[in-house]
């Protein structure tokens, strides 16, 4: 029991400080009755004042993590893709490589050559590469993870992977380091479309062939993988826990260990990352603002998922353009987000539909709408609509989305426009953004997408489920296909340049910001610069993060 | 007797399907469903499809819901929509640990309410029972949720004293360990079931105190404390014994939001995210067997009160 050893020193301490503030007797009597408590709490192992706490005694260096929810006993590398989900898997499991705005990370895989005619991607091998019960890593694995994907509707890279009429990725081993992929045709986005939408984990033949429901089976218990980590102990509800794999062939981890600890309520979270009894959560800026930061000895690492939070009309409903612009136009996209985000080091503003990072970003392209309340009432009336009336569909339980809108809800209110806000739970919002029958003018909304920009085209081209402001314009859905067609790089920047003008012309969608999120550290973590900061999984690589003993 | 509970448990079986059919049916009047919590802008229509028909959103409500049931006749709770896991092997977890929490500290509470009820009834108007009442009245005003985050406050951050977060520290599953965080919630929950009780049990002595049957037994000279254990304890256990059967369902549902606070890994934290993510198969689960609880629970303290009073018993037995 490491946690007492702080334990008989404490009371003492108390009942000098009783002595030094001269308090009364009365409230001297309640004192001693709590330093009489606090003996029999030593006595039970409990001490008072103790900051070195059960999770941080632990022996050389377990990293722990709080998250928000339990990933449950049956995460898969096939049908996973919730957050925590994926964090397991991105421990457990490899893909060849990650491709992120800042480039290409190399996994399984030690690089690749691209034929003339851009269709043939033949990726290299790492050599030297075993699964955790032992067995080698050959290219016959990364065969069999592709095929099984491909094979299954319900996976997470199907459509990646399968494009109906227009064929599939081929996939072959050439020898055993050496795997082909075939795009059935020119795809500038093929190395994205090859890691999926939320990474293709190569998963070991040997242990799941013969396996037809992946997602309730014995293996997912015991998953074998080429990760940085093992799978130790899941504890429903409390824990899951994994071990160094010492082997690894990357090297072996900084630390021992690291559990994801689910901590379901928020405020919780917030002392438990006070205490040190987690190393590392996520909070919000406002949690952050009622926290002692500097006196808990913690950091916070603000990051960015390029995660772009945007308002969009249902161009369906609200089919004049000028009604649209006239919107835009009242708004002050920097207040709303400095209600939202509380601080500007915790957001970029946004102005097209990429995200900051992305190369093919261009603000210069496009028509930023900034704020002018008389060119938003002329607007209005050249549309013969002087005071509009729209529904605001949100998260309710979003603070920063319902802080955006109250102010953005001001600002539109000067130009003669009312918006109505009405706070939904985020699976009925998803279903109202779906639906373009649906009775919200604007639904407030978010994604983190891909890397290159043809990932965001189902956000945009018609007839797609995720085309939430329902636009139908076939000269926008025909320069995406161009733009996915084109391997020529200025080329591509030039159709990119219209697509966002387009996009931002048409006034269905209004980029706002894309907060960060804060990363709340304790002293003993370091090496958050190496394992690099992502989105989704929070770090590329776990392994690299460092806690103290 | 055993005829009687059988033909109650008989009774309780329309009385359950009825239940599971309106739950069910609530279910599935939202006008969204789990898939559409899950369903993120990255994933195709074919994707979004492929899974609706995994889990049988393409079928008419009550082929749904007829599967389900099947699947429930032969032992089978379902899987999770959202995370896909077994139900039965998560309750198989979570009930337990729930049970840890609740029942001792119910009992705590129960046997502490029947104490300082009597106490306080006995001596009516008198300081003692202004104070136990007054704390009674105070309590019973104080939500659980905030309770429970003062003591985080206080043991948790200012004096460091005890863990806050879950059950046990990773890797020290000892005794010791599970008792300091087993603490915080226990006391929670204490407070949260105490003066419910504490206030029935009050209320219903002062209405034997002043009947005539205790008049009677000061006339003939009995003492004080012979009349009260001899006489009105029994009369006020009898319903209090109810009260008793009746809190069974609170094994499994009694302590959701005290567990969700401190993450205690009981069925509070996982009935909660399934309700929000719209997971119907394991809300149907949990209501199905609190529903249980209470049709067993009322049917025990009936069978609890006629143990406990003789005239009960033969109308009973007929």
């Amino acid at each position: 029991m490491p946690a007492t050893n702080v334990a008989t020193a404490t009371v003492p301490a108390a009942s000098d400080r009783i002595a030094a503030s001269g308090v009364s007797r009365r409230s001297f009597v309640g004192l001693a009755g709590a330093a009489a408590a606090a003996g029999l709490l030593a006595r039970l192992g409990i001490s008072p004042l103790d900051a070195t706490f059960a999770g941080a005694a632990e022996s050389g260096g377990t990293f722990t993590y709080a998250i928000a929810g339990d990933p449950g006993s049956n995460v898969n590398p096939v049908t996973t893709n919730d957050r925590y989900g994926l964090m397991t898997l991105k421990l457990l499991f490899n893909q060849l490589f990650t491709y992120r705005a800042d480039g290409i990370t190399w996994y399984l895989a030690d690089g690749y050559d691209e034929s003339d005619d851009h269709k043939e991607f033949t990726f290299h091998l790492h050599e030297g590469v075993t699964w955790s019960d032992g067995e080698p890593f050959t290219a016959d694995d990364v065969v069999f993870t592709y095929q099984t994907i491909q094979s299954i509707p319900t996976a997470d890279a199907y459509s990646s992977l399968n494009y109906g009429d227009d064929g599939k990725v081929e996939v072959e081993a050439v020898d055993d380091l050496t795997v082909k992929f075939t795009f059935p045709f020119v795809n500038a986005a093929a190395l994205e479309k090859l890691q999926g939408p939320d990474g293709v984990w190569i998963f070991p033949r040997h242990v799941y062939e013969g396996v037809t429901d992946f997602e309730n089976n014995d293996v997912n218990a015991r998953p074998v993988g080429t990760g940085p980590y093992t799978l130790a102990d899941y504890q429903a509800g409390s824990y899951v826990q994994f071990a160094a794999n010492k082997d690894y062939f990357k090297g072996a981890p900084q630390t021992d260990g690291i559990v994801f600890q689910i901590v379901t309520n928020e405020n919780t979270g917030m002392q438990a990352i006070q205490t040190g009894q987690v190393d590392a959560w996520i909070g919000t800026a406002a949690q952050i603002q009622q926290m002692d930061i500097q006196g808990n000895g913690l950091t916070v690492t603000p990051y960015s998922e390029n995660r772009v939070a945007y308002l969009t009309f249902n161009a369906q409903r609200v089919t004049d353009q000028r009604v649209r612009q006239a919107l835009w136009y009242a708004l002050d996209k920097k207040a709303i987000a400095d209600a939202a985000a509380l601080s500007d080091e915790y957001y970029e503003l946004e102005y097209t539909f990429l995200p900051t990072t992305s190369e093919f970003y261009n603000p210069d392209a496009v028509q930023k709408y900034e704020r002018d309340v008389q060119k938003a009432t002329q607007l209005l009336a050249d549309a013969g609509q002087t005071s509009p009336t729209f529904r605001v569909a949100y998260t309710g339980s979003d603070s920063l989305q319902t802080n955006a809108l109250i102010v953005a809800q001001e600002q539109a209110a000067e130009a003669g426009i009312t918006l109505e806000l009405v706070g939904l739970e985020s699976a009925a919002l998803s279903q109202a953004q779906r639906d373009a029958s649906s009775d919200y003018d604007i639904t407030f909304g978010g994604y983190i997408m891909g890397i290159d920009p043809d990932s965001y085209a189902d956000e945009f081209t018609s007839g797609s489920p995720s085309n939430y402001g329902h636009l139908d314009d076939p000269e926008l859905d025909d320069l995406f296909t161009q733009g996915r067609q084109e391997t020529d790089h200025d080329k591509r920047a030039e159709i990119y340049d219209k697509v966002q003008a387009r996009i931002q012309d048409n006034a269905a969608f209004y980029p706002l910001y894309s907060n960060k999120r804060l990363l709340v550290t304790t002293a003993r973590v370091s090496g958050i610069e190496d394992a690099k900061l992502i989105p989704i999984y929070t770090f590329e690589d776990y392994d690299k993060l460092r806690v103290q003993g | 007797m055993a005829k009687y509970i059988a033909r109650r448990l008989l009774i309780a079986i329309p009385l359950l399907l009825l239940i599971s059919i309106i739950v069910f049916l609530l279910m599935r009047a939202a006008p969204y469903d789990a898939i559409d919590a899950m369903t993120t802008p990255k994933m195709s229509e074919e994707t979004i499809a492929a899974i609706k028909a995994q889990y049988g959103y393409d079928q008419p409500v009550w082929v749904q819901y007829f599967a389900w049931l099947g699947g429930l006749l032969q032992g089978n709770f379902g899987y999770s929509i959202v995370t896909k896991s077994s139900i039965a092997e998560q309750l198989a977890v979570r009930i337990p640990n729930t049970i840890l929490l609740v029942l001792p500290s119910y009992l705590v509470a129960y046997v502490t309410a029947i104490v300082l009820g009597l106490v306080a009834g006995s001596h009516r108007g008198s300081r003692l029972d202004h104070v136990i009442d007054g704390i009674a009245s105070v309590l019973i005003a104080v939500p659980s949720f905030w309770l429970a985050m003062l003591l985080i406050f206080v043991f948790g951050y200012l004096l460091r004293a005890l863990p806050i977060v879950g059950m046990q520290t990773v890797g020290d599953g000892s005794f010791v360990d599970v008792l300091r965080h087993y603490i915080l919630p226990f006391v929670t929950l204490t407070i949260a079931f105490l003066p419910d009780n504490l206030r029935y049990v009050r209320s219903s002595t002062i209405t034997q105190i002043t009947q005539d049957y205790v008049m009677v037994q000061e006339a003939f000279g009995a003492k004080r404390a012979e009349i009260m254990f001899r006489h009105v304890c029994r009369n006020v256990l009898g319903p209090v014994l109810t009260r008793l059967g009746m809190a069974l369902p609170m094994l499994v549902t009694g302590a959701i939001i005290t567990e969700t606070i401190f993450s205690w890994p009981g069925v509070g934290p996982y009935f909660m995210t399934a309700i929000k993510g719209m997971d119907y198969p394991i809300v149907m689960a949990i209501l199905i067997l609190s529903s249980t609880l209470v049709i067993i629970g009322n049917l025990l303290a009936d069978v609890l009160n006629a143990l406990a009073d003789p005239r009960i018993r033969q109308g009973g037995a007929r």
